[in-house]
């Protein structure tokens, strides 16, 4: 049995050593652990809208410019280099100015999208305090209506008593 | 590798060779909460059994467990793991909510420390620590995220749950069903109930500085009273107890509006020891507790409702909102009221203040209702779980995560 213990603690230590080389958790596991998780809207809380509508409109100003990044026009090869960057340069300012037309529609597009996403949001806020005024009216409503029940019922009570007292002549 | 590691931990247990090793981490293990005497109850409950650790983030100290929740760790071993990416930010809480797949998992450092145990507990209410342990359980309060970035709730072997409320959420947000069911441990008693008790309505709740516990409402409610009900109301005092950080405005706006209003006898109790507390529960008579009324998200009803419990231990009546897990501690005019509105809270409580012999049988009621959660009855549930546990590793069979819907 001690040289069993021994076996396993000398295994131990050695499996020790392994694991601090790896830093990766998923090769420590050998699989993959993370998974994306679509967003299951319909069974959000107003709350869990509220919160994605915000975090969407304030991560999709990043998508608004769509430009590419032109790179420097280049050629590796060494003896028909110029000729193949003279052609590169006309084929790309040749067909650049459609697409940059495209773009810039796009473009145009992207912040207009975005721009109504902040204006329906904004619009909806303002309902929906609309609708906390009115639930708040609601509330006293429903406070007085409990208080009259039981001044109701107080009166009933009293006139109850009085009606026994007088035999039911007022 | 891992595999490997876990198979050897596992027979050196079979064995006999040593104690089976347990860990407990919890991000705010470092603040006083509920959610934390929870975990820490259960690991005092198993101290002698296993070897436990206690895995936490900031410093903590046994002295601090002693005086917040009356628990003597001193069996178990502390170890206090920092995180980098908090650490940089120098935040007191460690919010995992703002993590996502743009930076690295930053939990992933107590992942690689869950490996060295045997058995690894979760306290956490985060679902991004990844378990590498044999055998791994995930205290699960309430599920306050959906499946997002880094998400391993389904990862663990055993998913515990607080009340049939956080259940349904389970079910609901992470499409998994979790596996056993243990009420939170409530140890607030003062001795028996003296009837008839002062004139007392308490609340005893955070002052969350979102308003979330809805002291404002009840507050309104009893000045409410005051005005429609004076004859009934004469000689009653509000007295709202709870925890607060500094700078709180919620706080300070409760505060302006008990000084506006002087003559109807409301009090704020803030940080209060728990020795006074429990000569407030002691002397009071009735319990209110809003939670959940106006909300617009299940996170925001109570998961359980301990202080209800500590209430109803003491021979308060409780009148509280209906819904979330109030509804598993008060039975509707049986043992207190659940209430929807705050109309129906100012008529319920007129109704028992008009009528002292409803309180008395209530209050008993409530009391009796009260013992199905007792630290006594926490423990033992613990031990029987642990006990299955433990028998279930030293077989040769080896344990299955559980499996998403």
């Amino acid at each position: 049995m001690e040289d069993l213990a021994r076996e396993i603690q000398r295994l131990r230590a050695e499996l020790e050593k392994k694991k601090e080389e790896i830093q990766d958790l998923r090769k420590l596991v050998n699989k993959e652990i993370d998974r994306d998780f679509p967003p299951d809207l319909d069974a959000f809380s107003e709350k869990e809208l509220d919160t994605f509508i915000r975090e969407l409109i304030s991560s999709s100003k990043d998508f608004t410019e769509t430009k590419p990044d032109l790179k420097p026009i280049k050629s590796h090869r060494k003896t028909i280099g110029k000729p193949v960057v003279l052609l590169k340069r006309i084929l790309l300012e040749t067909t650049f100015d459609n697409l940059e037309l495209f773009l810039d529609k796009q473009m145009q597009f992207n912040r207009q999208s975005i721009d109504l996403g902040r204006a329906l949001f904004l619009r909806l806020r303002v309902e929906k305090e609309r609708m906390e005024k009115v639930e708040e009216r609601i509330i006293a409503c429903e406070e007085n209506l409990v208080i009259l029940k039981s001044k109701l019922e107080d009166l009933r009570a009293g006139l109850e008593e009085i009606k026994g007292r007088t035999g039911g002549h007022f | 590798m891992q595999a490997a590691s876990n198979c050897l931990s596992r027979a050196e247990v079979i064995l006999n060779l040593r104690k089976p090793s347990l860990a407990i981490y919890d991000h705010a293990f470092h603040f006083i909460g509920g959610a934390q005497k929870y975990g820490l109850t259960l690991i005092s409950t198993l101290q002698d059994q296993f070897d436990v650790t206690i895995l936490a983030n900031r410093e903590v100290r046994y002295k601090d467990f002693q005086d917040w929740y009356n628990l003597d760790l001193s069996k178990c071993g502390i170890k206090v793991i920092k995180l980098p990416y908090y650490e940089k930010t120098g935040a007191a809480h460690l919010d995992p909510a703002f993590i996502t797949r743009q930076v690295e998992n930053p939990f992933h450092l107590i992942s690689r420390e869950s490996g060295e145990y045997d058995i690894f507990v979760n306290n956490s209410m985060n679902e991004m620590v990844y378990p590498l342990s044999n055998v791994s359980v995930l205290i699960c309060h309430f599920p306050e995220r959906r499946p997002k970035s880094y998400f391993y709730a389904d990862r663990y072997t055993n998913v515990v749950y607080n009340s049939r409320y956080t259940a349904e959420w389970i079910e609901k947000k992470w499409k998994l069903t979790p596996h056993h069911h243990i009420y939170p441990p409530v140890d607030m008693e003062s001795g028996e109930a003296e009837y008839p008790k002062k004139k007392q309505i308490l609340s005893v709740a955070r002052f969350e500085p979102e308003g979330t516990k809805r002291q404002m409402e009840m507050i309104e409610a009893f000045l409410r009273l005051f005005l429609e009900w004076p004859e009934i109301v004469r000689g009653w005092r509000f007295i709202l107890a709870g925890g607060s950080n500094p700078n709180n405005r919620y706080l300070t706006r409760l505060e302006e509006m008990v000084i506006k209003n002087p003559a109807q006898n409301i009090e704020l109790k803030i940080n209060l020891p728990v020795s006074e507390l429990k000569s407030l529960y002691r002397d009071s008579t009735l319990f209110w507790h809003l939670c959940g009324v106006k909300h617009e998200d299940p996170g925001e009803v109570e998961h359980f409702g301990m202080t209800t419990v500590e209430a109803m231990q003491n021979g308060l009546v409780p009148l509280v909102y209906d819904g979330g897990g109030l509804r598993e501690i008060v039975d509707h005019g049986e043992n207190g009221f659940r209430v929807r509105s705050s109309a129906e809270l100012l008529e319920f409580t007129a109704r028992l203040l008009g009528d002292p012999e409803i309180i008395r049988q209530m209050g008993r009621a409530a009391r009796k209702k009260s013992q199905l959660f007792t630290r006594a009855r926490f423990e033992a549930r613990v031990k029987d779980l642990f006990e299955k546990i433990l028998k279930s590793y030293t077989l040769v069979e080896q344990a299955r995560p559980s499996s998403q819907k």
